[in-house]
C-alpha cells in the first residue's frame, strides 16, 4: 500500500534525479571561471556569468577582454599578429588562449577541473 | 509490523537518498596538493606543476627551472643574438666553428633525429623559415608569403643536417645555405633539461608544460596525471589520456602559428621538400619518454602527412602517434588508441594502423 509519505519520497527522488545526473554525469566541459594571468604574475579570477569588459596591461600596452554569456574572448590587443583575437570565444573547461607578445593568458576552468595539464 | 519497521518502510527510500548524498559528498576531491606555477620562459608560458612538495622546495625548484630555461633560450634562440646565431654566422661565412661539448651534443642529437626522420624534421632550413617570416617575434599579418623564385633559390641545393660536420671540438658546414633553426627540437630539449633539474632536486612527481608541450614524471598522489589534448579545429579538448612514470606528450598543430594572406592560411610548419607549409595535416601528437625526440617526431610526422607518417614513425622507432588529417580523420597507432579517450558528442572517424 502506498502511503502519502511514500508518494512524497518518490516525488522527491524523481525531482532529485536530474540534479544528481547533471552533477555527476553532466557536461563538465562548461566553464564557469576564467583565470587571467599577466606576465608580472598578476592573476585575476573572474566568474563567466557576469558580462563585462576588462583591460589588462602588459609590456606592449593594454589588452581588452570581453566576458559575455558565459564566454570570454580577446577583443583588442596592441600585438601585431592578433593571434589572440583569432582564438575567438572560449567557453569550455580547459580552453586556453594567450597573447604571447603582451604576455597575457586566459585559462578556463569548470566546476570540476578534470585535467592537470593541456597539450596542444 | 512494529513502529520502527513502519518508520523505515515509510522513510527507507529517503534514508537511502540521504546516505547516497553523504557518500557523494565524501567523494569530492581532497584539497589541492599541487604547486602550480606559470613562468614566462622560452618566449612562451611554461607551467610547472609539482606534487607533494613544500613551499620552500617548490620555490627552489621553480628558480632552478627558470634559470635553466633562460639559459637555453639565450643559447639556442634562432633570431635573437645567441650562441646559435653566432654559429650560423660563421658557418655561412664558410668558417669552422669551435664549440663546447654541451653545445655540440645538442646539435649532434638534433642531427641524428633529423637523419632518422628522413630530413622531414630539418633544422638546417633556417633561411627558409626566415623567408616565410616565422623568425620574428611577431609576424605582420599583412606581409605576403615569399615569392616562388626566392623559395626555389633556397631549395636549389637543399640544406640538411647531413651537411653539418661535427668533429670533436668543431663544426663545419658543407652547404652555404645551411642555417640552423632548432624550432621543433629546442622546446623538447628545454623541457628535458627542466625535468632533469627537478629530479636532481629530489622532485619526482611533476609536469613541465612549455606552451602546450609537456613531460610528466611520477604521479599526482594516488592517481596518474590527467592530460587533455586540445581539439585542432575548435576550442576545448578532443581527447584525454593519463600519464605516469615518465612520458612526454608533444603536439605539432597548424593552429599554433600562422598568418592569413588574401584568404589563404599559411602555417609555420614548413615542408623542407616543397618549401611551403606542409599540407594534409591538422595536428600530430606523439608520446615518447624523451621530450626532445617527441618534439622532433611531431614535426617530422606533421610534414610526412597522412600518407607518409607511418614510414617515418617506423624509422624513428615511435609506437604512440595520433595524426589528425585535414578531413578531421584520426590516424592512430594501436598503442596510442589503447590509452586515448575521445571527447565530444560526435566521435571523429578513427583509423587504427601500425607504423
Amino acid at each position: 500500500m502506498i502511503t502519502r509519505a511514500d508518494t512524497l519520497v518518490i516525488a522527491a527522488t524523481l525531482l532529485l534525479l536530474p540534479t544528481l545526473f547533471l552533477a555527476y554525469w553532466g557536461n563538465h566541459a562548461v566553464a564557469d571561471t576564467a583565470h587571467i594571468m599577466a606576465a608580472d604574475g598578476r592573476e585575476f579570477t573572474l566568474p563567466l556569468d557576469k558580462d563585462r569588459r576588462l583591460t589588462v596591461n602588459g609590456p606592449l600596452g593594454a589588452t581588452t577582454l570581453e566576458i559575455h554569456h558565459g564566454k570570454i574572448r580577446f577583443i583588442d590587443s596592441p600585438c601585431r599578429g592578433k593571434q589572440c583575437i583569432h582564438s575567438g570565444w572560449l567557453s569550455r573547461g580547459g580552453d586556453f588562449a594567450a597573447c604571447l607578445p603582451n604576455r597575457i593568458s586566459i585559462t578556463l576552468s569548470g566546476r570540476e577541473n578534470r585535467f592537470d595539464s593541456i597539450n596542444f | 509490523m512494529n513502529k520502527t519497521a513502519a518508520l523505515f518502510h515509510r522513510c527507507g527510500p529517503g534514508l537511502l537518498l540521504l546516505v547516497l548524498a553523504a557518500l557523494s559528498a565524501c567523494s569530492t576531491p581532497p584539497p589541492e596538493t599541487t604547486h602550480k606555477t606559470r613562468l614566462v620562459a622560452l618566449g612562451t608560458m611554461v607551467d610547472v606543476d609539482l606534487w607533494g612538495v613544500d613551499d620552500q622546495q617548490a620555490a627552489t625548484a621553480i628558480q632552478a627551472v627558470q634559470t635553466e630555461l633562460d639559459q637555453i633560450y639565450q643559447t639556442w634562440h634562432a633570431w635573437h643574438p645567441s650562441t646559435l646565431t653566432a654559429i650560423n654566422k660563421k658557418l655561412a661565412a664558410g668558417d669552422a666553428v669551435t664549440a663546447d661539448q654541451a653545445t655540440l651534443a645538442v646539435l649532434a642529437k638534433a642531427r641524428r633525429l633529423s637523419i632518422d626522420s628522413g630530413n622531414l624534421f630539418n633544422p638546417a632550413i633556417g633561411r627558409l623559415i626566415a623567408l616565410w617570416g616565422f623568425q620574428s617575434d611577431e609576424r605582420a599579418q599583412d606581409r605576403p608569403p615569399p615569392k616562388q623564385s626566392a623559395i626555389d633559390r633556397l631549395l636549389a641545393k637543399p640544406p640538411t643536417m647531413e651537411d653539418l660536420v661535427i668533429n670533436e671540438q668543431t663544426l663545419r658546414s658543407k652547404n652555404p645555405i645551411l642555417q640552423m633553426d632548432l624550432g621543433g627540437f629546442a622546446k623538447g630539449y628545454a623541457v628535458d633539461r627542466a625535468i632533469d633539474r627537478l629530479q636532481a632536486l629530489g622532485i619526482h612527481n611533476a609536469i613541465v608544460n612549455a606552451g602546450g608541450d609537456l613531460r610528466a614524471i611520477g604521479r599526482h598522489g594516488d592517481r596518474p596525471w590527467h592530460i587533455g589534448i586540445r581539439h585542432p579545429r575548435q576550442p576545448g579538448i578532443i581527447a584525454a589520456l593519463d600519464v605516469q612514470g615518465d612520458e612526454s606528450v608533444f603536439t605539432s598543430g597548424n593552429y599554433e602559428r600562422f598568418f592569413d594572406y588574401q584568404g589563404v592560411r599559411y602555417h609555420h610548419i614548413i615542408d623542407p621538400r616543397s618549401g611551403y607549409p606542409a599540407r594534409g595535416t591538422l595536428s600530430v601528437t606523439v608520446i615518447h619518454p624523451d621530450a626532445g625526440t617527441a618534439d622532433a617526431a611531431a614535426t617530422a610526422l606533421f610534414v610526412a602527412g597522412p600518407k607518409g607518417w607511418r614510414q617515418v614513425a617506423r624509422h624513428m622507432g615511435l609506437t604512440q602517434v595520433m595524426l589528425i588529417d585535414s578531413e578531421m580523420r584520426v590516424h592512430i597507432t594501436p598503442a596510442m588508441k589503447k590509452r586515448v579517450f575521445f571527447h565530444g558528442k560526435k566521435l571523429p572517424e578513427i583509423i587504427v594502423s601500425t607504423p
